[in-house]
């Protein structure tokens, strides 16, 4: 096999319930070799391939291009970083409305707002670093109430982390180069505990599943889309 | 791939395991330290699922028994819902990791046996204790291996289950009434565990 060969993010499995997740045991020895492992799809929508399990192999799943932000790594780094612009963006806005906003939450939202300013800065400068043009920030836009209600607040944090777990996952079949992967990974895992928490916090499901979804670009783009411009 | 399930099953055949079988604690230790589930990463795939399993076994035990112990470890519903959530998909790593191996052609790592100290199930503040190191020693675990796993599907997966420890590790640290930086994130980035490190924080709670 050519592991340099970036195949599909196909899911295999999907949990689209809890009864689902929780069954996951019944069937979770698969198809063939590669595939057994699940990675859970995101619940709702699929790639075109996800419910084959023949498509493990097969080309990048449909919609989990990343080129509209460069090629190869320099594209999904700056695919994450303009996802990180976002979520800076939110939580620096949200920690300046303060205590007013988060109440007692606000120790828990404190840290996520630097850690998101470092994801950006560190993607920065890994792509500077790699000969790339770092993409910009991003501008955005909040609906209403975003900074002066706090479930509001909370309920699109969530959004965004829990899309951000997903879009990371989504690239690692792509990452061609093994720091670029690490580097990520180590991104990723702390959006997963901003989820857990939050969720928390929300009185979610602090787990959806035993694995965690992903997502390919297309759905994430087009999550966070109406977050971004004037 | 193909070469690497071959040396596999005669590196486990001598010893022959199975799966569902309890191993010693000095069987698992050597597994876990084997220069063959680390040197051999990079063609070894299924070493690697092979330590992760036995990692989440050892996870699995752990929360199986807290939940057991019940009430009278657990003083709240929260707390009791929460260590349920772990519990199950600790006991779904374990099964997806076993069933992968099987189907790759492996032969799944046997659940260790599994030592605790005196009050692990009595004394909460020590279960949340060795809960976080549990969790925590995943989180590192997982991502150590990250370079090293060949399969993307596999490594899409582990990354799948990397961010569950996560979140295991932030909720364990937040019931336990850790700080949030620190305790509950542990910085801007992961970090990540060599095997080293691995082995020395779960070799306390192997053998008996």
């Amino acid at each position: 096999m050519n592991t340099d060969e970036p195949f599909g993010g196909e899911a295999v499995l999907e949990f689209d319930s809890d009864a689902g997740r929780r069954s996951f045991l019944k069937y979770a020895a698969l198809v063939g070799v590669g595939a057994t492992l699940v990675a859970c799809g995101n619940s709702g929508t699929s790639s075109g391939s996800s419910s084959s399990p023949s498509g493990a192999g097969s080309p990048s799943a449909a919609g989990d291009d990343t080129s509209q932000f460069g090629q190869g790594d320099l594209g999904i780094l700056n695919y994450a970083l303009t996802l990180e612009y976002l979520e800076a963006d939110f939580y620096a806005k949200g920690v300046a409305a303060g205590s007013s906003l988060l109440g007692d939450s606000l120790p828990l939202i404190q840290p996520i707002a630097m850690h998101e300013a470092a994801h950006v800065q560190a993607l920065t400068q890994t792509i500077t670093g790699a000969g790339g043009k770092p993409a910009t920030k991003p501008t955005t836009k909040y609906p209403d109430g975003t900074f002066t209600d706090k479930m509001k607040f909370l309920t699109t944090a969530s959004t965004f982390e829990e899309t951000g777990v997903k879009a990371y996952h989504g690239q690692v079949t792509r990452i061609k180069d093994k720091k670029v992967l690490a580097a990520a990974a180590s991104i990723a895992g702390v959006e997963s505990r901003h989820a857990a928490i939050l969720a928390e916090i929300l009185n979610k499901k602090q787990v959806p599943a035993p694995v965690e979804a992903h997502a390919p670009s297309a759905e994430v783009v087009a999550a966070v889309k109406p977050f971004l411009g004037s | 791939m193909l070469n690497n399930c071959l040396s596999r099953r005669s590196f486990l055949g001598r010893s022959t395991i199975g799966a569902g079988v309890v191993i010693s604690g000095e069987a698992a230790i050597q597994l876990l330290s084997t220069t063959r589930v680390w040197a051999a990463a990079a063609q070894g795939d299924l070493d690697i699922l092979n330590f992760a399993l036995t990692l989440e076994y050892l996870e699995a035990d752990f929360y199986a028994q807290g939940n057991q112990a019940g009430a009278k470890l657990f003083t709240d519903q929260h707390a009791k819902d929460l260590f349920q959530l772990i519990a199950s998909d600790e006991q779904a790593h374990v099964q997806a990791l076993s069933d992968t191996v099987t189907k790759l052609g492996g032969k799944p790592a046997a659940k260790p046996t599994v030592k605790y100290p005196d009050g692990t199930f009595t004394d909460y503040k020590a279960f949340l204790k060795t809960s976080k190191t549990f969790e925590e020693t995943g989180v590192g675990a997982y991502l150590g291996q990250a370079g090293s796993l060949t399969d993307p599907m596999l490594l899409q997966a582990a990354a799948g289950i990397f961010g569950v420890e996560c979140r295991h590790a932030a909720l364990v640290g937040k019931i336990s009434g850790l700080p949030a930086e620190g305790g509950i994130y542990m910085g801007a980035t992961e970090t990540a565990k060599t095997k080293e490190d691995v082995l020395a924080a779960v070799k306390p709670f192997i053998g008996g």
